[in-house]
């Protein structure tokens, strides 16, 4: 059998149904290198412990589903070896600052609603031409840089379990809806900022973010919602004297037309196969 | 299928998740820091405008202040107050300049190993952190002041 | 924009802090290093008098009071804010702080003005 080694996992248990408390569980596996922290709960699941819950889906770190307080850190259990940890004991809990379903299973609802709150969606002025597209809207890849970045989240809620503000402030919209805004605010597809502004400017937006930076350390797609959220700051500071999204500056509209000769002048090369 | 909201365990972290800065970077105790030394720094403040308006009593209750202050443990305490405003006005201008979008890069495709906008103000940080140990060394000279 | 406009203010009133504040530790704290003169002498309470009959000595403790204060009152206000307060209670903090700002600028101006117009000899 290849190297393993002895570890002993402490898992939050909570049942609704019977616990008014969470407590913890201790279970020890021989682990091998390579073996990521979900692995090990399926294990545990299958050889000692057949009612642990949690939630997981893809089991390679793209759908966000399996965010989970392990040694004190918010990380996706599936993208972490439990080697890699470095410790012979491992704590597995539920993230931080979301009610707690069951055993690692965090109500990511709170995520969900202030991720909706700051509208994640293009605003364009022609809101017809969003909803029944005659063409594609004009954006070059310098435009497109400027917000590429936090496109890639994928709402894990990682990050707001380790913000500080968030674990006191219920009301404060948190790293992941923040970064969204500028993500939109930033899109030269956008206009929308005034319509946002209702959510952004109110107290519990990105002023209540004092850049401890745990977001984005946290965050395992390399998204830097704090980052986000100082350009965002930024933005506001700069909409606020006069300098904002205008309208003038949204992407046109290249029609459809023009689009397909387009990618039609753009010819594959020739054929090296006869 | 819906939760039960009314069984699930509030899990937020609180005033421990404010506090506690765990194993999370640098600049999350720096975070602390400042809160810590800006909450000092105002309570001292208020003290210090009622403390001051003491001159109206006249020269003999100033003079009287004024000699307990000169006692060795206020002026252990006023450098600890010296040490606390360096600390946050030094860190303050780290966050000026980092919570308006400086010192961060500019946004990037992200590229395992991510380098986050921490990691990429770290030097600024460090700087800051020297010079402001600098200032508090230099300054530790009022406590021998005669 | 009233939370970017209370924010925007708390960050621009810090340059009035740092060099006032620095002057003020220089001549009150450090005045044996900046001007070859022992901390007691500089906070005897003639020369503080002296000191104080100046425009400028007036005009610099005025604005330090007026940025100190409201920087240093925005900052405990968020924190206080970050709790989970509710509605009532945040009112009563926002007006409370409002209150005890002005109330304390009251007295420090009062201070201030008073030591402007001391007779020479306290």
């Amino acid at each position: 059998m290849a190297d393993t080694k002895q570890i002993t996992f402490r898992v939050r248990r909570f049942d609704p149904d019977t616990d008014s408390a969470p407590h913890w569980d201790s279970y020890t596996l021989n682990v091998p290198d390579g073996m990521t922290v979900l692995e090990a709960l399926h294990q545990i699941k299958a050889e000692k412990e057949p009612t642990l819950a949690w939630r997981s889906s893809c089991r390679m770190g793209v759908c966000g589903s399996c965010g989970m307080f392990i040694n004190d850190l918010p990380m996706l259990a599936c993208q972490t070896q439990v080697l890699h940890l470095n410790a012979d004991a491992v704590t597995v809990a539920p993230l931080p600052n979301y009610p707690n379903v069951k055993d690692l299973v965090p109500n990511l609802e709170p995520l969900i609603e202030k991720h909706a709150a700051i509208k994640p969606f293009i605003i364009h002025p022609n809101s017809k031409e969003v909803d029944e597209p005659t063409g594609e809207f004009i954006q070059s890849a310098e435009e497109r840089e400027a917000f590429s970045q936090f496109t890639y989240c994928i709402k894990c809620g990682l990050c707001l379990s380790a913000c500080p503000t968030v674990a006191t402030d219920p009301l404060f919209l948190g790293p992941q809806a923040l970064a969204q805004a500028y993500r939109y605010t930033a899109d030269n597809r956008d206009c929308g900022l005034k319509e946002r502004l209702v959510a952004l400017d109110a107290f519990h937006g990105p002023y209540q973010c004092h850049m401890a930076g745990a977001c984005s350390q946290a965050c395992p797609k390399g998204v830097d919602p704090a980052f986000g959220i100082q350009l965002l700051k930024r933005t506001l500071v700069l909409d606020s004297i006069g300098f904002g999204n205008k309208p003038k500056h949204v992407a046109k509209v290249m029609p459809l037309a023009d689009v397909v000769k387009q990618i039609e002048e753009f010819a594959p090369p020739p054929r090296t196969v006869k | 299928m819906s939760t039960n909201k009314s069984s699930s365990y509030n899990n937020r972290l609180g005033l421990k998740g404010w506090m506690y800065a765990g194993r999370y970077s640098f600049e999350r105790y720096l975070y602390l820091g400042h809160r810590l030394s800006g909450l000092g720094l105002i309570a001292y403040m208020v003290l210090h405008i009622v403390e001051t308006a003491n001159r109206i009593r006249g020269e003999e209750a100033w003079a009287g202040l004024m000699a307990l202050f000169a006692s060795p443990p206020f002026r252990v305490i006023e450098y600890l107050l010296f040490v606390m405003a360096i600390f946050h006005a030094l860190n303050g201008v780290r966050l000026i300049l980092v919570e308006l979008g400086f010192f961060l890069g500019k946004p990037q495709e992200p590229v395992y190993p991510y380098k986050s906008s921490i990691m990429k103000h770290r030097p600024l940080t460090y700087i800051i952190m020297l010079l402001a140990f600098v200032v508090m060394v230099l300054g530790s000279s009022s406590l021998f002041f005669e | 924009m009233r939370e970017t406009r209370l924010w925007s203010l708390h960050i621009l009133v810090i340059p009035i802090i740092a060099v006032l504040l620095g002057m003020h530790f220089a001549l009150m704290h450090y005045a044996p290093v900046f001007y070859d003169v022992s901390v007691d002498e500089a906070r005897e309470f003639s020369t503080m008098i002296e000191r104080g009959k100046s425009m400028t000595q007036f005009v610099v403790y005025t604005l330090l009071l007026i940025a100190g204060l409201y920087h240093g009152l925005y900052g405990l206000r968020g924190i206080l804010r970050e709790l989970p307060l509710t509605p009532t209670l945040v009112k009563v903090v926002d007006i409370g702080i409002l209150i005890f700002g002005l109330m304390i600028f009251a007295l420090g101006m009062y201070v201030t003005w008073w030591t402007f117009n001391a007779p020479l000899g306290g």
